[in-house]
């Protein structure tokens, strides 16, 4: 069982950084997930843990020990890449035991350790097919199996299920966690979809552009985020943002958009200095059956347990609120709405970041 | 009952011109057009040829006498040739030339490859470089290398101070020692074509997946193990293409022979593509020669069906995604 801790990990590709720096603390048998946006560093930060890439400067540490010059194969880590990377001139069998034969183990134990992996992920009829002979599922039980099997402290996992059709990659999900209570192995895995990571995750980091924007668990990071672009990256659909003012009328705080006023909790505000503002709210903080403000729908989408509303108000703003299927909006109608105070974020406008 | 009406248009076809005109436009003759050609080329320069040269072989005829004279014989060119240890030497020598060099141009070519696949800076340079030879014209190569192999050639001024100092005469002579003669060919075909086998090798270290590669480097595979479990299985089709084309080229080998020592001394460097054309056209035994090569025909067609048979099968492995 192993803890990680990077320090100040830089990585630079000729005059592009990759990465800008990230210290982060993985705890021993932490479910931790790293997500962003494409090309945000998240890729690279695994494979620098992994040692498939040398850090320009800062430090891994594995357990007690310093790993950046450790080779890849000496850390003690099993890794599922994002296509999986089973050999395909080898059986599965021989997929899996590749890396008990790498370390010449006996062969008696070779089959029994590849047989009880194949066993915990329901692949034993497939010993003796080749890879391009498997599902899609299957392959990746396959490599699940190849990464269990050599007992790692720590699992890096690249977008492992990035390959599956989206009924099976739920699926998977809930395998994952499973594999991951039973084995108490640390899981560091990086995705791109944040369902996935608010789903699995112990804990979250979110990365753009090189950086940490925000480390915790999956709810803290919905329910508080610190910067405007992680409450903009997690939430389906996106988070509602109106740029505006604060002013305050009578001592109370009052956010101003165009026509819109929404006075807020007066402790939310107390720390703000510049007035220039984004206000965030989720859709399911929007209410469309009653309120003050006047509205027109544009859009319904049904979800089936919830319905989408789409709606304008004012000089062309835009917002969306998440309502019970069972309000029948229709395109063109007129509503009046409201937003809830006491979930609304607000953001600095210049750099983003959370002000309440 | 549906009679059917005869209209002006119809009159007007009726005409010869008219007829001509439909007949063609059925495409008659038109459709046949690129098949003539073809199969007429084929026909021409394959087929008759190779019809005559059977029927040459069963002549009792040399070109340097009429041909009125010549008169079939059965199969007693066949048993001259089969009873002609010199055919059974050049054949012999043309596998020793063509497997000595093919193997030596793999290993080369494998190695030049493997290096250079992983030189980062100036890539493009050396292979660039490492591509010209193929580029040569085989002539001009063999005369390249004969000029080498000159006993006042660059190759004795470059041993010269390693001759000097063991006392050996400075002068090799490089072609006249039967060995150092059948080495000095193998090495002119190595130069030339150790730039194919290491272009097939190159695509071939191109194309392995990277991610396999970094999968079993995680699984704590040594360097030599990554080469020998991962790379070497999937750079097998490569592999096999290699040894099928240069084995089918080297079987030919013709040029440096004639170019550098016209199959000597004494019959050394004689191989079966050297014998066939002396037969013919040095010694006018025609006759003789066509059942040679019918003969040697017989044999590599075996040959090549084995290596069509092993690309067939390696081709079929990567469309089934095993490589």
């Amino acid at each position: 069982m192993a803890n990680i801790r990077l320090t100040e990990l830089v990585k630079e590709f000729g005059s592009t950084v990759a990465v800008k720096g990230i210290s982060l603390d993985i705890e021993n048998g932490e479910f931790l997930i790293i997500v962003g946006p494409s090309g945000c560093g998240k890729t690279t930060t695994l494979n620098m843990i992994s040692g498939l890439e040398t850090p320009t400067a800062g430090e891994i540490m594995i357990g007690d020990r310093v790993v950046n010059d450790v080779e890849p194969g000496d850390r003690g880590l099993g890794m599922v890449f994002q296509d999986l990377a089973l050999f395909p001139h080898m059986s599965v069998f021989e997929n899996i035991a590749f890396g008990l034969r790498v370390q010449k183990m006996e062969d008696q134990e070779v089959q029994e350790r590849v047989r009880a992996a194949a066993e915990a992920l329901y692949i034993l009829p497939l010993l003796y097919k080749r890879p391009n002979q498997c599902s899609g599922g299957e392959s990746q039980r396959v490599a699940l199996a190849r990464t269990i099997v050599n007992n790692p402290d720590v699992f890096l996992m690249d977008e492992p299920l990035s390959s599956l059709d989206a009924k099976l990659r739920v699926d998977m999900r809930t395998e994952l966690k499973r594999l991951h209570d039973r084995l108490k192995a640390t899981f560091v895995y990086v995705t791109h979809d944040q369902a996935e990571a608010m789903t699995m995750a112990d804990r979250i980091v979110v990365m753009n552009g090189g950086k940490v924007e925000q480390v915790g668990s999956p709810l803290d990071i919905y329910d508080t985020p610190m910067t405007q672009f992680v409450a903009g990256f997690f939430g389906m659909p996106t988070m509602n943002f109106l740029e505006g003012v604060l002013t305050s009328s009578n001592g109370d705080p009052i956010f101003k958009s165009g026509s819109l006023e929404i006075s807020l909790p007066e402790e939310s505000t107390q720390n703000i200095k510049d007035n220039k503002v984004v206000l965030g709210i989720r859709s399911e903080h929007v209410s469309v059956s009653d309120g003050a403000l006047r509205g027109q729908a544009r859009i319904i989408e049904p979800l089936g347990d919830a319905s989408l509303v789409y709606f304008e108000f004012g000089e062309e703003e835009e917002l969306v609120a998440k309502v019970s299927p069972e309000l029948r909006i229709s395109p063109g109608d007129q509503l009046m709405f409201s937003l809830q105070a006491s979930h609304c974020h607000l953001f600095d406008q210049s750099d983003g970041h959370r002000l309440n | 009952m549906n009679e059917r009406v005869t209209t002006v248009a119809d009159l007007r076809k009726d005409g010869i011109t008219a007829r001509f005109s439909a007949w063609l436009s059925q495409e008659r003759i038109f459709r046949w057009i690129p098949f003539v050609m073809v199969e007429g080329m084929i026909i021409c320069v394959l087929i008759i040829p190779f019809i005559l040269t059977i029927y040459i072989s069963f002549l009792r005829w040399r070109a340097n006498r009429p041909f009125e004279q010549a008169y079939l014989d059965g199969f007693r060119n066949y048993e001259a040739v089969l009873s002609d240890p010199g055919f059974w030497l050049s054949l012999g020598r043309t596998f020793y030339f063509a497997g000595s060099a093919v193997i030596l141009e793999l290993i080369i070519g494998f190695i030049l490859a493997m290096l250079v696949h992983r030189i980062v800076a100036g890539r493009r340079i050396y292979i660039t470089i490492f591509l010209i030879p193929m580029m040569v014209v085989p002539v001009v190569a063999g005369y390249n290398f004969s000029m080498i192999y000159l006993d006042s050639g660059p190759l004795n001024e470059l041993l010269w101070p390693l001759t000097s100092l063991l006392g050996i005469n400075p002068r090799i002579r490089w072609l006249s020692n039967p060995l150092a003669a059948q080495w000095a060919i193998i090495l002119a075909d190595i130069w030339q074509w150790t730039s194919l086998t290491f272009l097939i090798f190159l695509s071939g270290f191109s194309a392995l997946p990277p991610q396999l590669i970094n999968a079993a480097r995680i699984m704590g595979a040594s360097r030599a193990q990554v080469f020998l479990w991962v790379e070497l299985p999937l750079l097998k089709p490569a592999i096999v293409i290699a040894i099928v084309i240069r084995s089918m080229e080297a079987l030919k080998m013709f040029d440096p022979i004639i170019l550098l020592t016209y199959g000597g001394p004494g019959t050394s460097t004689q191989t079966i593509a050297y014998y066939l054309w002396e037969q013919v056209w040095q010694f006018n035994k025609f006759a003789y020669g066509a059942a040679a090569s019918i003969l040697v025909l017989i044999l590599f067609s075996v040959l090549i069906f084995v290596g069509i048979y092993l690309l067939g099968r390696q081709s079929e492995a990567v469309e089934r995604g095993e490589v």
